[in-house]
């Protein structure tokens, strides 16, 4: 067991890894299979109206010490960039993807400080039993610091029991995959989903991965800034 | 009502040879169709089956005296290495009849989205449990009230929500309509009408049909049909009404897809109906065909980028009307499989140069036929016959079935037929493919395992 830990560890560390390098290098390249493209000029921030889908779930959080919180409380104040991750995960286009992601957002930002304390990136782990807060932690690294300017959660959850509800309410598939016997094994199947949600907890787009473009991505948070403005 | 600018005049002027030439042929003809292939599904699905599908999923118009009488999806065994293979393993029945239409998975590929044209109802099916078993999960029945709109069309998933087309509104049951959005938990979101002006110097005529995107370059497009009061109308009376025969979409229009708003109108006379990208990488285009004209038509970049729309080849004997009714382009966008109901042919058009397509094929598959769709390797071609139940044809002529012929290049072969009136199942529409899920564990499941395991 103690072997086991550990070898998840060294997966852990080896993709966060690579997820630096690849951020550090750049953003996607056309030539990756899968990988969304960007043929156009994203539409400016504020053109356009980014409609209510729908209420983000009620549900307890925990976060990387181990405390537990009511999700509510990462899902409004602020404007909330949510996506679900296991932090083993090695498909390309699958959590790798959306934290590089979330890292050249990050880096936009943060170019603007006033702009990046409005807003919030949250990373829920699909796996309960592995994605330990520890584990969470060690995954997170210098992102989850509290001192950052935009704040990034790194959250898990008590049990399957709390996550579930989490996940059907976003509308967020996953299940696990098994061996030839039928035995659970360590990876999920789930369709990479980003959840743009307001500062009242309305969650108001979804970015799956044929849609998963930073320019877009960019200017819906800061559309919904405007709109914030708008309302003082 | 409709604004008449010289541009409206214009398209109207146009109408009158297919028009007439419409009004000539047979009282057992009509325009309009529909479609469902894994080439023509929304980009946002996950899952697109690349292999052999097992399952298809056919929405089935109910017939009075046929089974039980009521609108149903039939599902059959399409894997050959099943021993029920060709054979209907299963029908889930919905209340009455409502003019069943069209179908689209959500965005997990887990639930199909079946409307019907008439009572505006929308069924959801859990597809993904146990696709040999569909379970009939929610009925959506508020979008008329909801958006105004009514005949849900087109079923197009958007990361979790669904896009739907319509074709008429609650007020007056014309063509003129919009666009509706679900979340996928069957909630209303947001409509967004049909352009009723001019745009880029083509007058908007506020009609819709189907609607495709292609997210790479943010670009949606939308066709355009008739109304309620048309498509509910028996075909004989319709044609025999000039007044009516006017009332057919002759547009095309492109939105700024992330922003919902209609860019540019592009008139494309005589109902463009079924709207496939090329999903070749680096491809910049869009083709449909015009059911009352028989034209294909080509929506592409120029090279300053602007989005055009030509006519680009004609199907079949325009003066004839064969009436394309649907398309089913390959994945890699070379070639296009067109059904013509009129003269129950199946035509495969050469897109290697897509300025110029060049009809290659053709064979007759059915005295009429509707639908087609194709597997993603272009093998297997499935086809069925209904295209609206006042618009079907009569006695003899009004098979019903679905087909599934191979294709080697050279030939389409019939591999077997269902009947679906000796079946007692009714009018077979619109095709769903699906596949067994592969073989996960729910996450409970998963939970208990190794928790144990610990």
């Amino acid at each position: 067991m103690v072997t086991t830990r550990w070898w998840r560890q060294l997966i852990v560390i080896s993709v966060l890894t690579s997820l630096v390098i690849a951020s550090v290098q750049g953003a996607t390249t056309d030539s990756e299979p899968g990988r969304p493209r960007q043929d156009f000029i994203a539409p400016l921030p504020g053109s356009y109206t980014l409609e209510v889908i729908q209420r983000a779930p009620s549900g307890k959080v925990l976060d990387v010490d181990g405390r537990v919180y009511p999700l509510d409380q990462y899902m409004t104040g602020k404007i909330t960039l949510l996506s679900f991750i296991y932090t083993y995960c090695v498909d390309p286009v699958g959590c790798p993807l959306a934290f590089q992601t979330f890292i050249g957002l990050r880096e936009r930002l943060s170019a603007t400080p006033n702009v990046a304390r409005q807003v919030r990136f949250v990373s829920l782990s699909f796996d309960p039993t592995n994605d330990t807060p520890t584990a969470m932690k060690l995954y997170a690294g210098q992102f989850s610091d509290a001192s950052n300017t935009l704040r990034w959660h790194f959250l898990t959850t008590r049990s399957v029991a709390e996550l579930k509800p989490i996940l059907d309410d976003f509308g967020q598939d996953v299940s696990v995959q098994v061996d030839t016997g039928g035995r659970p094994i360590r990876l999920y199947n789930h369709m990479l989903k980003i959840f743009l949600i307001d500062t009242n907890g309305r969650v108001r787009e979804i970015y799956t991965t044929a849609f998963l473009l930073p320019d877009v991505l960019f200017n819906d948070i800061q559309t919904l800034i405007m709109e914030e403005q708008g309302k003082r | 009502m409709r604004n008449m600018s010289g541009d409206d005049m214009k398209t109207t002027h146009r109408r009158g040879p297919w028009t007439i030439s419409l009004v000539l042929v047979s009282f057992f003809s009509a325009p309009v169709g529909v479609i469902a292939d894994e080439t023509c599904n929304s980009p946002y699905l996950a899952s697109l089956i690349k292999g052999q599908e097992d399952f298809i999923h056919v929405w089935t118009l109910g017939v009075e005296g046929v089974g039980d009488g009521s609108d149903k999806l039939v599902t059959v065994d399409v894997n050959p290495k099943s021993a029920r293979y060709g054979k209907v393993v299963d029908f889930v029945s919905v209340k009455g009849r409502g003019e069943a239409h069209h179908m689209g998975f959500t965005d997990d590929r887990k639930y199909l989205w079946a409307g019907r044209l008439d009572d505006n109802n929308i069924f959801v099916f859990d597809v993904g449990t146990n696709p040999a078993k569909p379970k009939l999960v929610r009925t959506i029945s508020d979008i008329a009230q909801k958006s105004g709109y009514v005949g849900p069309h087109t079923f197009y998933a958007m990361p979790g929500r669904m896009l739907v087309g319509t074709l008429s509104n609650a007020k007056d049951g014309s063509g003129t309509t919009g666009l509706v959005v679900y979340n996928n938990k069957g909630d209303y979101v947001a409509k967004y009408a049909m352009p009723t002006t001019t745009i880029g110097g083509v007058q908007g005529d506020g009609y819709g049909y189907d609607v495709a995107i292609n997210p790479q370059k943010n670009a949606m497009l939308t066709s355009s049909f008739t109304g309620h009061k048309n498509y509910m109308t028996e075909l004989g009376q319709l044609i025999n009404n000039p007044e009516a025969m006017k009332r057919f979409g002759n547009t095309m229009v492109l939105w700024d897809f992330k922003a919902m708003k209609a860019q540019k109108v592009f008139n494309t006379p005589g109902a463009p109906l079924e709207i496939r990208w090329s999903l070749k990488e680096g491809d910049n285009w869009a083709i449909t065909a015009s059911a009352l004209t028989s034209k294909l038509w080509l929506v592409k970049q120029d090279s300053g980028g602007q989005w055009q729309a030509k006519d680009v080849a004609t199907i079949g004997d325009p003066a004839k009307t064969p009436l394309p009714v649907d398309i089913s382009i390959a994945a890699d966008g070379k070639s296009l499989w067109v059904n013509t109901f009129m003269d129950g042919k199946t035509r495969l058009f050469d897109l290697s140069n897509p300025e110029a397509p060049k009809q290659v094929y053709e064979k007759e598959t059915g005295k009429q036929v509707n639908m087609i769709s194709q597997s993603w390797d272009g093998k297997r071609v499935y086809i069925t016959s209904s295209l609206l139940a006042n618009w079907d044809k009569k006695g003899a002529d009004n098979e019903q079935f679905l087909k599934l012929y191979s294709w080697d290049g050279k030939e389409l072969k019939e591999q077997w037929t269902i009947d679906f009136i000796k079946e007692k199942l009714g009018r077979a529409h619109h095709m769903k493919l699906t596949a067994k899920p592969t073989k996960n564990a729910a996450l409970h499941a998963e939970s208990q395992s190794v928790a144990a395991s610990r």
